[in-house]
């Protein structure tokens, strides 16, 4: 049994690059049991690739990633089993309806049928996606194959989730949803690394953030911690965020397009 | 219309190609000398045949003879542009249903300041670039090098601008068909409810055997010269259809008929422009539908306990092998793999019957049985282990980031590709058995034979597929890299004679293929028992290559 605060994924001077493109530069990261990681940082800065490392998906050129006490390069299967994951603009079987989708998903990671049938329809329903459940995926909207995506990675009760802009395309108030159901699951000891652009979503709930650019990781901490980091006390995530990115002069940049 | 605007949008499909070229993508830069080199080639081939023919009806001493070549190659210009129409149409159509599967491919930008007229000319000419395209201009300067040995230069010209508006007609119509089978096939799926899979499933299915059926009977060697005759006298019967007129308007101008050649032109000239006109309405109405969902299940959701555990598949397994079944029977761009088996039997029996234009056989031959029953399955199996694996398309990131071992992923994808594949062989071999009525020993060791070829045959393409998976699936889905394909595909011609050796032997020894020297006799089942050891051995050396290949894929996800 594990308990909150211990080390749930370790990363060690991980680094990836592609070609001429270094997409993770040596990366340190410590994330504890039971807690909210986001992964806030521009497009390009290699949020995707971490959370693709931990999972196992992409072998990083150095370094070395623990998940849940296991070596994701030694055994990705084990890992695998034990995490959620949500890629970012996941693509489904568009072919299999929705209920069908889950009923695979659910039969990949192993679950009983009783169980298997009891969170599916557990899910549906939380999701409100009742009724719809029998259509092929090619009739849904974006927001209703975001909100498959989402619950085939709760489907096996993870304890791991590794979720790549988990609430990109949903309503507010699934989205609202959403982040009840992940606060749900951290109180239960499930850990979560999110990554997100939207930096009130990642103030709102998160319990500690990473905030990456250009490949590294600038600075790790609640909102304390980074506001002492940046030198501003009492400020909001997006100008802490805007100082420490190094891009906080952004009205030449506007100024330009004004032109 | 804003021409510019109708380039812009043919260059921009022209363009998706580079997706499935597998061309450098970062960095990216157009090679333009590549680009025209199909057109460049057609047209040099195009010259170079004209040439030869041009050269060789010169040459030809006997008047008779030359008067007869003067027949055939008119008899040729007047039918090429209804053959032309009849093959851009195959050509379209079959490109329109492997883009069947992709809403993105050319996507009216219907944000954009682009008219309906501009969007559907530029689709209408988009269909015809690439292979069409190559076609006509192969064609085109055939005619035009040949009918100067033929001093019909007025003709060729003329014949040119037909070949021209037939290709525009073909299009135009695949254009409204397109636009149609959107808008009927949605209706349909609305009407037919939980049924609606598999009305699309046969409804693909009878489509594409039709089409295939055309396609083969004017690619079958001696049947071309045959439908050349047939659709130039044909045309002339039927001369009410407007798809004819053009070809109508070129037997005019031939007979020296100026007034009925100018009215078949004008009148070939206002159907394009009649039927340019509906795809444009249609286009305006139809063209941003979209289709209606299809509810497959409805009531309460009980999970399925399937037979397949009982086979000993574990549940991911037999999710996997469940999941593949759907794809190919509800997937457009996939169904055509069931045309397969279906043309290799219909094309032989037809032939058999004399429906190509061939004399009737009076006792249908053995070589026809082999064929029947060892064909299907065996090429079945190869076309469904290269793409088995590539046809997971942009979903394949749940195969990474779910715990599937290699050993499982190549357990499922081989059982769904062998299990597929005797069904066909079984069906195949009822059929082959009732038109050939062979002895009970040549019809069981020809169905061992298949069997053999499958399970052989079904590791090797695995293994291919495995190692040269594509997941591009913009224009098209492309599911394997074309050198891997063509390289396995040899391979699994030369191993499937290896296997299939000793029961040639075997023909060979009885006689029933004859030589002019007398061998021992090979007992059939020595013949069989030997093919069982070659492909035991082939399946258990590509097994492991499978093997080592699923690890790599597995390890290698990087997508």
């Amino acid at each position: 049994m594990v308990s909150a605060g211990e080390t749930a994924v370790k990363l060690m001077g991980v680094a990836k690059r592609y070609a001429d493109i270094v997409a993770v530069d040596y990366v340190d990261l410590d994330v504890r049991h039971g807690e909210i990681l986001g992964l806030l940082g521009p497009n390009g800065s290699g949020k995707s690739t971490t959370l693709k490392m931990i999972l196992g998906l992409i072998k990083p050129d150095s370094g070395s990633v623990n998940v849940l006490s296991i070596n994701a390069e030694d055994d990705p299967v084990a890992v695998k089993r034990k995490v959620g994951y949500v890629p970012e603009s996941p693509r489904l079987y568009e072919f299999l309806t929705g209920l069908e989708y889950l009923d695979f998903v659910g039969d990949i990671y192993g679950l009983d049928a009783s169980e298997k049938k009891a969170r599916i329809e557990e899910y549906l329903e939380a999701m409100e996606l009742e009724g719809r459940e029998g259509d092929m995926i090619s009739s849904y909207s974006e927001g209703m194959k975001q909100k498959i995506a989402l619950i085939s990675a709760f489907l096996h009760k993870p304890r791991l989730l590794l979720l790549d802009e988990p609430l990109s395309g949903l309503d507010p108030r699934s989205a609202r949803i959403v982040k009840d159901l992940l606060r749900k699951l951290t109180a239960q000891g499930v850990t979560t690394i999110m990554s997100t652009h939207i930096l009130e979503i990642a103030q709102a709930m998160c319990d500690r953030i990473a905030i990456m650019y250009e490949g590294r990781l600038l600075a790790l901490g609640n909102m304390k911690e980074l506001r002492q980091k940046a030198r501003l006390p009492g400020s909001d995530l997006e100008d802490i965020f805007l100082k420490l990115t190094g891009t906080e002069d952004i009205r030449e940049v506007v100024e330009a397009l004004l032109k | 219309m804003n021409w510019k605007n109708v380039l812009r949008l043919v260059s921009v499909d022209v363009k998706s190609g580079r997706l499935i070229r597998g061309q450098r993508l970062r960095r990216y830069r157009e090679r333009r000398i590549f680009q025209y080199l199909l057109y460049g080639g057609a047209c040099v081939l195009g010259i170079m045949v004209g040439l030869g023919a041009g050269i060789f009806y010169t040459a030809v001493p006997d008047p008779e003879l030359k008067t007869l070549f003067d027949q055939g190659a008119r008899y040729l210009f007047l039918s090429l542009p209804t053959m032309v129409l009849i093959l851009s149409l195959v050509f379209t159509m079959m490109g329109q249903i492997q883009r069947a599967g992709v809403r993105s491919s050319i996507q009216p930008p219907y944000w954009l300041p682009i008219t309906w007229e501009e969007h559907t000319l530029a689709s209408t000419l988009a269909h015809l670039i690439g292979v069409p395209l190559a076609f006509i201009i192969l064609l085109s300067s055939f005619i035009a090098t040949f009918s100067i040995f033929l001093k019909e230069l007025p003709l060729a010209t003329l014949a040119i601008f037909a070949l021209l508006a037939s290709a525009f007609l073909a299009s135009t119509t695949t254009e409204i068909f397109r636009v149609l089978q959107v808008r009927l096939i949605g209706a349909v799926y609305k009407s037919s409810g939980k049924a609606a899979v598999w009305v699309r499933f046969l409804g693909s299915l009878l489509f594409l055997i039709a089409f295939y059926v055309v396609w083969f009977s004017l690619t079958s060697g001696g049947s071309s010269i045959v439908l050349i005759k047939m659709v130039a006298s044909a045309q002339q019967a039927v001369w009410f259809v407007p798809y004819v007129w053009l070809g109508a308007a070129l037997a005019s101008f031939m007979n020296g008929l100026l007034a009925q050649t100018v009215i078949f032109s004008l009148a070939s000239l206002l159907f394009i422009l009649v039927l340019f006109y509906v795809a444009v309405k249609l286009n305006t109405r139809f063209g941003l539908y979209e289709p209606p969902a299809i509810t497959v299940s409805r009531g309460a959701y009980v999970p399925r306990v399937g037979f397949l555990g009982k086979l000993g598949f574990s549940s991911l397994e037999a999710a996997v092998i469940r999941k593949d079944f759907k794809a190919f029977t509800r997937r457009r761009e996939l169904m055509y793999i069931f045309i397969m088996p279906i043309v290799f039997i219909l094309m032989p029996l037809m032939q058999y019957s004399g429906m190509l234009g061939r004399p009737v056989e009076m006792e249908p031959s053995r070589f026809l049985l082999a064929w029947i029953l060892l064909a299907p399955g065996a090429i079945m199996v190869v076309m469904l282990g290269l793409m088995i694996i590539g046809e997971e398309g942009g979903s394949v990131w749940l195969f990474f980031s779910s715990p599937i071992t290699a050993r499982s992923l190549v357990k499922c994808k081989y059982a769904f590709v062998t299990i597929f594949s005797c069904i066909v062989t079984l069906v195949c071999g009822v059929i082959g058995i009732l038109v050939a009525r062979p002895s009970l020993d040549i019809a069981i060791a020809l169905l061992i034979e298949s069997m053999l070829l499958i399970f052989a045959l079904g590791v090797v393409s695995l293994g291919a597929g495995i190692r040269g998976a594509d997941f591009t699936e913009v224009p098209r889905p492309r599911m394997v890299r074309p050198l891997t394909a063509f390289v396995y595909t040899i391979l699994c011609l030369v191993l499937a004679l290896a296997i299939f050796s000793p029961l040639l032997l075997h023909a060979v020894t009885m006689e029933y293929i004859p030589i002019p020297v007398s061998l021992p006799k090979i007992d059939l089942y020595v013949a069989v028992s030997i093919s069982a050891v070659i492909a035991l051995v082939v399946t258990f050396v590509f097994y492991r290559i499978a093997l080592k290949n699923a690890e790599e894929f597995l390890l290698k996800a990087e997508i």
